[in-house]
C-alpha cells in the first residue's frame, strides 16, 4: 500500500473542537463500506481524538501523517 | 500601582499554566461535552485529578498557616443563571475561559475572536449596561453564614460544604478525595504509554491525563500564595484577568491591573511556547459563520462568568477545591448548559 487514493476528502482546517470530530463522524456515517476518507486537520487535540472515535465506530485508521507545521492528514477506511 | 514583582510572579505562573494547558489539551468544554457526545472521559479525569490535588494542597497549606482559604460568596440565583449561560457559551465559543485563552496562543483565530467577545461582555456585565442584572441577582439570592469555620479567612461569609454543617473541612476533603480516586480507579484506561525520550514526552507529545491533572493542581498551589502576596487572596482565575486588561486599556488606568491580568497574558505566552516547540503553532481560521458563532459564544462566556463572579477556572478549578457551595452550584449548571447546547447543536440530526 504505497499510495492510497482517498474516495473523499474532508477539510476541517481552522475548526476548533468538537467540530473536526463531529464533522468526521458525520462524514464517515454517510460513506459506503470499502471507501477511503481523507481528513485534513490542523487542530492537535483532534488529531489525537479522531482516530480514537473512528476506531470506536468500528472503522480502520490507515494512516496519520504530519504534513506540515500543525497540519495532519488522517486516512480512514470505512468498514 | 502594581509592583514589578507581582507582574513577574503573575507572568511566570501564567506561562507554566499556559504551557500545561496546551500540552495537556486541558479543556473543560471538551471534558464535559465528551461525556455525552463521545462517551469519552480522558479530559474529565484530568479535571478530577487537578481538583483533588489542589483541594489537598490548599487544605494542607491552610493547615500550615501559609494561606487562608477564600471561597467565593454564594448567590444561588447568580450561580445558577451565570453557570447555565457560561455552559451554553462554552460550546458555541469552542472552549471555556481557559481553553479559549490558551488556544489564542496556538494561533487559533476563532478563539481570538471568542476572547474579544468574552472581554467585551465581561466589562459590560461587570461595570457597564448589564451590571444591574448582576447586582440584582447577587443581592436578592445571597446566602451568608456567620462563622466561616477553620482554615478560612475570618472575614469570609461564604458557605462551604464544611461550615454549612459545622464539621472540620478535612472530613469533607478526605471523603471527596476517596470518592474521586475511587471513580478514577473504576473508570481506568487512557494512561497509554507514549514513545520517545523524556524531553520528547514533555515537549513534543500530548501529556497523559494524570500528568496534566497533577501539574495543574501543583500550579494552582503555587498560584494561591503567589497571588495572595500581591493582595489578591485567591488562586487561579481567567475572567478577572481579561476584564481588568480591557478596563485598563479603555480607561487608560494601570491601577486596575492585577496579578490575574499578568497571569492570563502569561497563559497566552506559555501556550504559544508549548505549541511552537511541538510544531503545533499556526495562524488558522474557520469560515465566517463559525467565527460569528464563536464571537457570540465568547459574549455568553463573559456574561455568565461575571454574573456568577467566576469562570471554569475561578469556580470549578479554584472554588470547588475550597469546598465553596457557590462554585459547586456554578459547576453543576455549567454542565447542564453545556449538555443542552451540545445536544441541540451537535447530536440532534
Amino acid at each position: 500500500m504505497s499510495e492510497i487514493k482517498p474516495t473523499e476528502t474532508l477539510d476541517v482546517r481552522g475548526e476548533v473542537c468538537p467540530y473536526p470530530d463531529v464533522m468526521t463522524q458525520k462524514k464517515v456515517k454517510s460513506m459506503k463500506s470499502g471507501e477511503i476518507l481523507e481528513v485534513l486537520v490542523d487542530y492537535p487535540l483532534s488529531v489525537e481524538r479522531i482516530p480514537e472515535s473512528v476506531k470506536k465506530m468500528g472503522h480502520e485508521v490507515l494512516k496519520v501523517e504530519k504534513t506540515g507545521a500543525s497540519e495532519w492528514k488522517i486516512l480512514i477506511k470505512i468498514k | 500601582m502594581i509592583e514589578p514583582t507581582a507582574i513577574l510572579s503573575g507572568l511566570i505562573v501564567g506561562i507554566l499554566f499556559g504551557f500545561t494547558l496546551q500540552r495537556g489539551r486541558f479543556c473543560m468544554n471538551s471534558a464535559f461535552r465528551d461525556i455525552i457526545l463521545l462517551k469519552e472521559y480522558t479530559l474529565l479525569k484530568a479535571v478530577i485529578v487537578a481538583i483533588i490535588v489542589s483541594m489537598l494542597g490548599f487544605h494542607i497549606m491552610a493547615s500550615l498557616g501559609i494561606i487562608q482559604l477564600n471561597p467565593k460568596p454564594l448567590s444561588w440565583g447568580a450561580d445558577i443563571i451565570g453557570g447555565f449561560i457560561f455552559g451554553v457559551g462554552m460550546v458555541l465559543a469552542g472552549g471555556c475561559a481557559s481553553g479559549t485563552t490558551y488556544r489564542v496562543g496556538e494561533g487559533m483565530v476563532g478563539s481570538f475572536v471568542a476572547l474579544l467577545g468574552f472581554m467585551l461582555s465581561a466589562v459590560i456585565t461587570g461595570s457597564g449596561a448589564l451590571s444591574g442584572v448582576k447586582s440584582y441577582l447577587e443581592t436578592t439570592t445571597k446566602i451568608t453564614i456567620t462563622d466561616p469555620g477553620p482554615l478560612i479567612a475570618p472575614s469570609s461569609r461564604s458557605p462551604t460544604l464544611a461550615n454549612i454543617i459545622g464539621v472540620d473541612p478535612w472530613i469533607i476533603v478526605i471523603i471527596i478525595a476517596i470518592v474521586g480516586i475511587g471513580a478514577l480507579a473504576w473508570k481506568r484506561g487512557g494512561e497509554g504509554k507514549t514513545e520517545g525520550s523524556l524531553s520528547e514526552k514533555i515537549f513534543k507529545r500530548g501529556w497523559p491525563w494524570w500528568a496534566t491533572g497533577i501539574v495543574i493542581g501543583i500550579i494552582a498551589m503555587i498560584a494561591f500564595p503567589a497571588s495572595a502576596a500581591t493582595g489578591r487572596n485567591y488562586p487561579l482565575g481567567i475572567t478577572g484577568g481579561w476584564s481588568t486588561f480591557l478596563n485598563a486599556l479603555i480607561k487608560g488606568d494601570a491601577n486596575v491591573l492585577s496579578w490575574e491580568t499578568f497571569l492570563v497574558i502569561g497563559v497566552v505566552i506559555g501556550a504559544a511556547l508549548a505549541a511552537s516547540i511541538a510544531g503545533e503553532f499556526k495562524l488558522r481560521a474557520p469560515g465566517p459563520g463559525r467565527l460569528i458563532q464563536q464571537f457570540i459564544g465568547g459574549l455568553l462566556l463573559g456574561i455568565g462568568a461575571v454574573i456568577a463572579n467566576g469562570c471554569n477556572i475561578g469556580h470549578i478549578l479554584s472554588g470547588v477545591p475550597q469546598l465553596a457551595i457557590s462554585s459547586i452550584i456554578f459547576g453543576f449548571f455549567v454542565i447542564i448548559g453545556c449538555w443542552t447546547t451540545a445536544y441541540l447543536l451537535l447530536m440532534r440530526r
